[in-house]
C-alpha cells in the first residue's frame, strides 16, 4: 500500500536517523583547511624556547646572537613585554617567564622569524643561565614540613595606571585550590554501617594527544584590532580574557576558529604561547604563526588531573549505602588551569553516584613543579568513578551480595533530587543496569569466571561492570550557560543556521542543522552552518560539560521555531487557515492535520521578499537552561539534566607477561533521546577507546618533574587492532527539558571504562589494583603481590 | 647533527662503493630511523648523504645453493610476502609481520634494521635463530671486496656494528634449516605490532625423540645488541626437553642477559618475561 | 644553509621538478613547496601515520622519507586519491560511515585504506584492522573507520 501523505510527510522525520557529518566529505578528501593549513600573506613563524630546569631562577639571558640570524624579526623574554599580565583561572600564570621557573614546559624566549628554520637556529643561540631551586615532585611532598614553596610570593604586575598591583597572592602551603562539600553525618552513616571499605587510589598523567598540534596565528590590523586564527573550545569568553591581557578593548579582538584537529577539553584554556604568538604580532606589526611539534604538544599542552584519592564507604545489612567519606590531593603542577576545577564534577560523582546519605568530601589542589593540569573530556569523573565503583563491587562481595542486585538497590529512581541538589528529571540509571547486565551476561560470567581462579591456565578472563552518572543538560559553572542563534532563509529555502555552539569534530553543526530541518521541514543540505568567527556568531559560554546538543540544539529550536511561528502566521490568511492549522513538512507549508501540501516553501518565501510588504524570515533565540549556580556549600541543581550509563568490560589477563586484552564492552546509556545515530554512536565508541587507552596503555610518565615519553613511540594510544567488540544500547528516557528529549554524552563513555576493567581484572584474578593504568609489568607486579599500592601522605592529614 | 652538504644517488654498487670509499658517508635506504635521527641532536652523521635506493641490485630474495639470500634493500613488506620467507623462515616472517605498521614495513629495509642495530631491532632475533650472516662489500670501479660476518659477530653495541665506514652491507645469508626444523618466536610489546618490543625470544631446532637438536636461541632487548644464548643452547643440546630440562634453559638464559631499565620496563620485568614466555614457548615446541 | 638538490618526479599524475634542502623531509615538500595540505603533520617520527602517502604505489610516512628521495618516483597524496573513482567511493564510504570527526587522520587513513584494499580486495576485518595499524584516531574508536572500509572493498547499493 502507497503511504498516505501524512505517512509520508512524518516518515522524512530526520530524528534518529543516521545523517552523514556535513564536512566530512572536505575533510576525507583532504580539502579542509585547519589551522596549520592557513597560511596569512606576510606571516612570520613563531618558536618559543623553554626551560631546561624544572624549578630555578634565572640568572642570565642573552638574546643578542639571536637577534643577529638573518631572517629573524624579534626575540623577545619578559623583560621586552613588561605590560604582560597573567592567564589561568587563578592567574598565577605569567606568558613569559622574568625570573623563576617553575617547570620544565616553562617558556622564557620566543621568536618570530621568516621561516620555522631560521626561528629554531635563533632558539638554539639564546644563552640562558640557571640557578637551582629544589624541587617538588609530587602533591604529597608538596604539602610536607619544607616543602619548597611554588608560588611563596605575591605576583604583582603594572597596572593600568602603571603601578604595580597584587594579581595572585602569595600562597604559602602550597595549596592552590581547596574544596570541601558534606550532607548527613559520616559519622552516623559509620555507625550504621555494617561495612566499610577504605583505599587509596592513584589516577595517572594522561594528556589529550589531540592529532592536530596546537597553533596559533594572531595579526593586528592598521588600527590596533586583534584577530586571532584560534583553535580555542571557549572563544567568546577567552574574547574577554585576551582584552584584559593585551589592556584593550574586547571589541576589537575578533576570533575565528578554523576546523580543529581535536579538542577533548584541551583548548578550554588559554595557554601562554596565544599571548606570545599576540606580543610577537604586536612588536613585529606582521601576523604570526606558531604552531607546536608533536614532542611540545606532549611536554607543553595540559594533563587530564593526577589524583591521589582516598574513599572510605559503607553500607548496612541490607545493603543500602550509608556513607562516602572522600579527600583527594591534585596534583595541579605549577601553574592553575581547569584541572583544579574537576572537583566541581568529581563531588557530584561522590554524593549523587547512586544514593548516598551521609558524604564528606574534600580536596586540594597542590603545587608542583610537574606540567600543569586542565580540562579533559570527564573533567575529573574517571578518577572519581574508578574509586566509587571499585567500592560498589567490594561493598557487595564483602556483603556477600550479587553486584548487581546491590547496584539496583542503591541506584535512582525517575524524579528524585539528591542531598546535593540535583534533580534528576529524567533517570535511565536502572534500565542502564539492566541492560547492560542482560546484554552481556554479567552475572553468569562473573561466577563462571571464579571457578578459573586456580585452574592452572595462565591466561583468564573476567567481567566488570560501572556507571558514571554526568551533566548532560549543560552545567552552570557561570552565571550564565547560554546559547545564541541567528537563523536565516534565503528565497529558495536556504537555511543558514549561525550559532555560538564550536565544532570540535564531534558533530555539533550535523546535530543542530538537524533539529533545524526538524522544525522547519526542510532537508538537511539546505542548511549551511556558521559557527566559527565572533564578529558573526552569537555568544555563547564554549563547548564544555557535554553541553552542546542540549544547550545550542535547545537554542537552534527555538530560533527555527520563531522562523516556522513567522511563516505560518503570514502563509495562514492567504492559505484562509490559522496557523495553528498549518505546519511545515517535506519543503512545503502543509496542513497539520492531513499533511496536505499547500505550498512550496522556497516559493512562499520568494512571494513575501517581493511582496508590497516585503519581509524576510530571519530569527534570533537565546536559550538559557532552567539550572542554577552552586551554591557556597556547592548544592544547587546545576544542570537543566542528567546524563547516565553502565558499562561491562570483559578482560583477558595473560598472568604469564600481565598483559590485559579489552576483549568486549558492553554500553547502556540514558541519551534522552537519539537525534543524529551516527553521530551518537561515534561519540560512543570513540569514548569508550579513549577510556580503554586511559585504563590500559596511556601513561605520561613524570620523572622529578620530566616527561620520559613526549611521543606517540612510548605513550600509546590504542590503535586499530586493540579495539574492544562494542555492543552500545541506547536507553531513550525522553527528558522534558532536553532538545526533542536528548540530553548531552560527549563525555559520558570515557568515563567508567576504567573502573569496569578495574573490576573485571578483579573477577579474573582475585587481584584488585588501586593505581592506573593496568600496563603490563604494573598488573604483572600486582598479581605477584610486589606493587606498591598508593599510599596517602602522612603529612596529608 | 652535522649539515648534510653532499648528495649521491648511485645507480649502481660499485658507483655507492666508489663514493664510500672517497670519504665517510651517512647511507640512507629506507630513512625510516635516519630521519627521526637527523631531527634530533643525539646522532652524528658524516656530511654525504649516500642515497643506496637507486642500486636495483641491492633488492630481492633469491634461493640459491642451499641459503635463502636477501638484498640489503628488500623491504620489509617484500619479505613478508615473499612465500620463501613464509615457507623458510616462519621466524622471520612472524618478525617482518609484526614489525612497526604497513607505512614502515612499505620503507624499512632489512639492511637497514641490520645496521641499525637496535638492542630491540625486530629482524635481528629471528635472523640470529637462523644463524645468518651479513655480506659486507667495499671497494669501487677497481674491483669490489667482499667479506661475510656472522650476524652474531656483526651487531657489537648499541647501534654499533662492524661496518667499517667504507663498506655497505649488501646481502642477508640465511642457510636454509635442515628437514624437521622448528622454530618460535614471540615480540613482547602492549600491540600488535606497533611497538618496540620489550623483549623478543626466538628459538629454533631441529626435533629429534622429544630432544631440540642443533639448538638455537636469541633474544632481544635484554642486552645491549640481540644475542644468542651460548650457553642455553648447551644445556638444550643435552637431552630431552622435559620440564627439568625447561628449567636449566630457562636459568642458563637468564646468566646471559643484562637487561635494563628504561621507560618500555623494568630489567626485573624484563627477566621475567623471559623466564615465562621462553618456558612457554619451549613447552609450546616440544608439548611433552 | 644546506644543500639544494633538483628533483624531478609526478605527483598525482603530474610531472614536477623541484629543488629541495637535502635534509627536508617529503611532508614538508609538499606541505610548504607544493601546496598538498591534506598530507597532515602529526607526529613527524612515523608513528601516527597522518602523512601518509603513496610512493610508487606502496604507502609511506612522508614524515620519514627524504624529500630528495623522491626524485622520479611516482607520488599520489589525498588530494590525487581523492579525485580517482575508488577515492571518490572510498570517501562516500567513509562520509556515510560516521568515520569522519576531527578528520584530522582522515587523509592518511584513506590513503592507507586504498593500499590494504588493493593489497587484498578481499580483505577481511581483522586484515583490514592490522592494515591500519599505523594510523592513529584520537575520536572515533576506529569502528566506523574498519565499517566504512569494508563497505568500499564490498559496495553495497544502499545504506541504511
Amino acid at each position: 500500500m502507497a503511504p498516505t501523505p501524512r505517512e509520508e510527510a512524518f516518515a522524512d522525520s530526520l530524528i534518529g536517523r543516521r545523517v552523514p557529518k556535513l564536512d566530512a566529505p572536505d575533510k576525507a578528501s583532504g580539502r579542509t583547511r585547519y589551522l596549520h593549513d592557513i597560511n596569512v600573506p606576510g606571516q612570520l613563524h613563531a618558536k618559543i624556547l623553554r626551560a631546561t630546569e624544572v624549578h630555578a631562577r634565572i640568572v642570565s639571558i642573552d638574546v643578542e646572537a639571536a637577534r643577529r640570524v638573518p631572517g629573524v624579526h624579534a626575540v623577545i623574554t619578559a623583560a621586552d613585554v613588561p605590560w604582560q599580565r597573567p592567564i589561568g583561572i587563578t592567574k598565577d600564570h605569567m606568558p613569559l617567564k622574568a625570573d623563576i621557573v617553575r617547570s620544565r614546559r616553562d617558556e622564557i624566549a620566543a621568536v618570530a622569524a621568516d621561516t620555522v628554520q631560521a626561528a629554531q637556529e635563533a632558539l638554539r643561540l639564546i644563552r640562558v643561565a640557571y640557578e637551582p631551586l629544589p624541587i617538588v615532585t609530587n602533591s604529597a611532598q608538596a604539602l610536607g614540613p619544607g616543602a619548597p614553596l611554588l608560588h611563596g610570593e605575591d605576583l604583582r604586575v603594572p597596572g593600568r595606571n602603571g603601578a604595580l598591583e597584587v594579581v595572585h597572592k602569595a600562597c604559602s602551603d602550597n595549596v592552590s585550590m581547596a574544596y570541601e562539600y558534606g550532607h548527613g553525618d559520616v559519622s552516623q552513616g559509620e555507625r550504621e554501617s555494617v561495612v566499610v571499605v577504605e583505599d587509596v587510589f592513584w589516577l595517572h598523567y594522561v594528556t589529550h594527544c589531540c592529532m592536530g598540534v596546537s597553533g596559533v596565528i594572531a595579526e593586528f590590523d592598521a588600527s590596533g584590532s586583534l584577530l586571532l586564527y584560534s583553535n580555542t573550545q571557549v572563544p567568546f569568553l577567552h574574547k574577554r580574557e585576551f582584552a584584559e591581557l593585551l589592556g584593550i578593548d574586547p571589541g576589537r579582538i575578533r576570533i575565528i576558529q578554523p576546523p580543529i584537529g581535536g579538542g577533548f577539553g584541551s583548548k578550554l584554556d588559554i595557554y601562554p604561547f596565544e599571548p606570545i604568538a599576540i606580543f610577537l604580532a604586536k612588536i613585529t606589526r606582521r601576523p604570526v604563526k606558531l604552531l607546536f611539534t608533536r614532542e611540545e604538544e606532549f611536554i607543553a599542552s595540559p594533563t587530564r588531573q593526577p589524583v591521589l584519592l582516598k574513599l572510605r564507604s559503607g553500607c548496612d545489612r541490607e545493603g543500602r549505602l550509608t556513607f562516602r567519606a572522600v579527600d583527594t590531593i591534585h596534583d595541579n603542577g605549577a601553574y592553575t588551569s581547569w584541572g583544579a576545577t574537576t572537583p566541581f564534577v568529581m563531588m557530584q560523582t561522590i554524593s549523587s553516584l547512586y544514593r548516598v546519605p551521609h558524604c564528606h568530601y574534600r580536596t586540594r589542589a597542590v603545587y608542583t613543579n610537574n606540567p600543569y593540569a586542565g580540562s579533559f573530556r570527564g573533567y575529573g569523573n574517571l578518577q572519581a568513578t574508578f574509586a566509587v565503583e571499585a567500592h560498589m563491587d567490594k561493598l557487595a562481595d564483602a556483603l556477600g551480595m550479587d553486584a548487581l542486585e546491590f547496584r539496583l538497590l542503591n541506584a535512582q529512581d525517575p524524579g528524585e533530587s539528591t542531598p546535593q541538589g540535583m534533580h534528576f528529571r529524567s533517570c535511565g540509571f536502572k534500565e542502564c543496569l539492566g541492560t547492560a547486565a542482560e546484554r552481556s551476561d554479567y552475572a553468569a560470567k562473573r561466577r563462571r569466571n571464579l571457578e578459573h581462579w586456580n585452574d592452572g591456565n595462565p591466561v583468564k578472563r573476567g567481567i566488570g561492570m560501572a556507571s558514571m552518572l554526568h551533566v548532560g543538560g549543560g552545567a552552570k559553572m557561570y552565571p550564565s550557560d547560554g546559547c545564541g542563534t541567528i537563523i536565516k532563509l534565503d528565497d529558495f529555502a536556504k537555511v543558514t543556521l549561525i550559532t555560538g555552539a564550536s565544532e570540535i569534530g564531534q558533530g555539533s553543526e550535523t546535530v543542530l542543522a538537524l533539529l533545524v530541518c526538524e522544525e522547519l521541514g526542510l532537508p538537511i543540505d539546505s542548511v549551511t552552518v556558521v559557527n566559527n568567527d565572533t564578529a558573526i556568531t552569537p555568544w555563547d559560554v564554549g563547548v564544555h560539560a557535554s553541553r552542546t546538543t542540549f544547550i545550542g540544539g535547545n537554542s537552534a529550536i527555538g530560533a527555527a521555531r520563531k522562523a516556522k511561528r513567522k511563516i505560518l502566521e503570514i502563509a495562514a490568511p492567504k492559505a484562509g487557515r490559522t496557523p495553528d492549522d498549518l505546519d511545515l513538512r517535506g519543503g512545503h507549508i502543509v496542513l497539520r492535520a492531513t499533511g496536505e501540501r499547500i505550498q512550496e516553501i522556497g516559493k512562499f518565501l520568494r512571494s513575501l521578499h517581493f511582496s508590497e510588504k516585503a519581509e524576510l524570515v530571519m530569527t534570533t533565540y537565546y536559550y538559557e537552561p532552567p539550572s542554577v549556580h552552586l551554591d557556597r556549600n556547592y548544592k544547587g541543581n546545576v544542570s537543566a539534566a542528567y546524563a547516565w550509563a553502565t558499562q561491562v568490560a570483559e578482560v583477558e589477563v595473560d598472568t604469564d607477561t600481565g598483559i590485559v586484552r579489552l576483549l568486549k564492552i558492553t554500553a547502556a546509556h540514558d541519551v534522552g533521546r537519539v537525534l543524529n545515530r551516527l553521530g551518537i554512536e561515534g561519540q560512543i565508541e570513540g569514548g569508550i577507546v579513549m577510556g580503554q587507552g586511559y585504563a590500559l596503555s596511556e601513561d605520561l610518565l613524570v620523572e622529578d618533574g620530566v616527561i620520559r615519553n613526549p611521543n606517540f613511540r612510548d605513550y600509546k594510544l590504542v590503535t586499530a587492532p586493540e579495539i574492544p567488540e562494542m555492543d552500545v544500547s541506547f536507553i531513550e528516557t525522553m527528558d522534558g527539558e532536553g532538545p526533542q528529549g536528548a540530553k548531552g554524552v560527549g563525555e559520558a563513555p570515557a568515563i567508567c571504562i576504567a573502573a569496569a576493567v578495574a573490576n573485571a581484572i578483579y573477577n579474573a584474578t582475585g587481584t584488585r589494583i588501586y593505581a592506573l593504568p593496568f600496563t603490563p609489568e604494573k598488573v604483572y607486579r600486582a598479581l605477584r603481590g610486589s606493587n606498591m599500592p598508593p599510599k596517602w601522605p602522612a603529612d596529608a592529614a | 647533527m652535522a649539515e648534510l652538504r653532499n648528495y649521491a644517488a648511485p645507480r649502481s654498487l660499485a658507483e655507492a662503493l666508489q663514493v664510500l670509499a672517497s670519504g665517510p658517508a651517512t647511507v640512507l635506504a629506507g630513512g625510516t630511523d635516519l630521519m627521526p635521527q637527523s631531527r634530533s641532536a643525539r646522532v652524528r652523521f658524516a656530511s654525504t648523504l649516500l642515497n643506496i635506493q637507486g642500486v636495483a641490485e641491492l633488492r630481492g630474495v633469491r634461493r640459491r645453493d642451499g641459503a635463502v639470500e636477501i638484498g640489503a634493500l628488500t623491504t620489509i613488506a617484500t619479505l613478508r610476502d615473499d612465500p620463501a620467507v613464509r615457507n623458510g623462515a616462519p621466524v622471520l616472517w612472524q618478525a617482518c609481520d609484526h614489525f612497526a605498521s604497513d607505512q614502515i614495513r612499505n620503507a624499512a629495509t632489512i639492511g637497514g634494521n641490520i645496521c641499525n642495530a637496535s638492542p630491540a631491532g625486530d629482524t635481528l632475533v629471528p635472523l640470529l635463530v637462523l644463524d645468518a650472516s651479513v655480506v659486507l662489500a667495499s671497494g669501487g670501479a677497481a674491483g669490489i671486496l667482499e667479506r661475510r660476518l656472522p650476524l652474531s659477530e656483526f651487531l657489537t653495541g648499541p647501534g654499533r656494528t662492524a661496518r667499517r665506514p667504507d663498506e655497505l652491507l649488501v646481502e642477508v645469508h640465511i642457510p636454509v634449516p635442515a628437514s624437521g626444523w622448528v622454530d618460535r618466536y614471540v615480540k613482547f610489546g602492549t600491540r600488535p605490532a606497533l611497538d618496540i618490543s620489550t623483549i623478543a625470544l626466538a628459538v629454533g631446532g631441529t626435533l629429534l625423540d622429544g630432544r631440540l637438536e642443533n639448538a638455537r636461541l636469541a633474544l632481544g632487548a635484554v642486552a645491549p645488541t640481540a644475542i644468542r644464548a651460548h650457553d642455553a643452547e648447551r644445556v638444550l643440546a643435552e637431552g630431552p626437553l622435559d620440564r627439568a630440562r625447561i628449567d636449566r634453559v630457562v636459568d642458563a638464559a637468564d646468566a646471559t642477559i643484562h637487561p635494563i631499565s628504561d621507560v618500555r620496563a623494568s630489567d626485573w620485568y624484563r627477566r621475567e618475561l623471559v623466564h615465562n614466555l621462553l618456558r612457554r614457548m619451549l613447552t609450546d615446541v616440544c608439548p611433552n | 644553509m644546506s644543500a639544494l638538490i633538483e628533483i624531478e618526479f609526478r605527483l598525482n599524475g603530474i610531472s614536477r621538478r623541484v629543488s629541495v634542502p637535502l635534509q627536508m623531509s617529503a611532508l614538508e615538500m609538499l606541505r610548504d613547496m607544493m601546496g598538498q595540505h591534506g598530507t597532515k603533520y602529526g607526529c613527524g617520527e612515523g608513528e601516527c601515520g597522518a602523512c601518509t602517502i603513496s610512493v610508487d604505489h606502496r604507502t609511506v610516512n612522508s614524515c620519514l622519507k627524504f624529500a630528495v628521495d623522491c626524485d622520479g618516483r611516482d607520488i599520489q597524496t589525498i588530494e590525487g586519491l581523492a579525485a580517482t573513482p575508488f577515492g571518490e567511493t572510498l570517501n562516500r564510504a567513509m562520509v556515510e560511515h560516521g568515520a569522519v570527526q576531527c578528520g584530522f587522520c582522515t587523509p592518511g587513513i584513506m590513503m592507507q585504506a586504498q593500499q590494504v584494499l588493493t593489497d587484498n580486495p578481499d580483505a577481511s576485518r581483522a586484515q583490514i584492522q592490522r592494515g591500519l595499524e599505523g594510523n592513529l584516531c584520537r575520536c572515533t574508536g576506529y569502528r566506523k573507520i574498519l565499517d566504512a572500509i569494508e563497505a568500499a572493498a564490498h559496495p553495497s547499493p544502499a545504506v541504511d
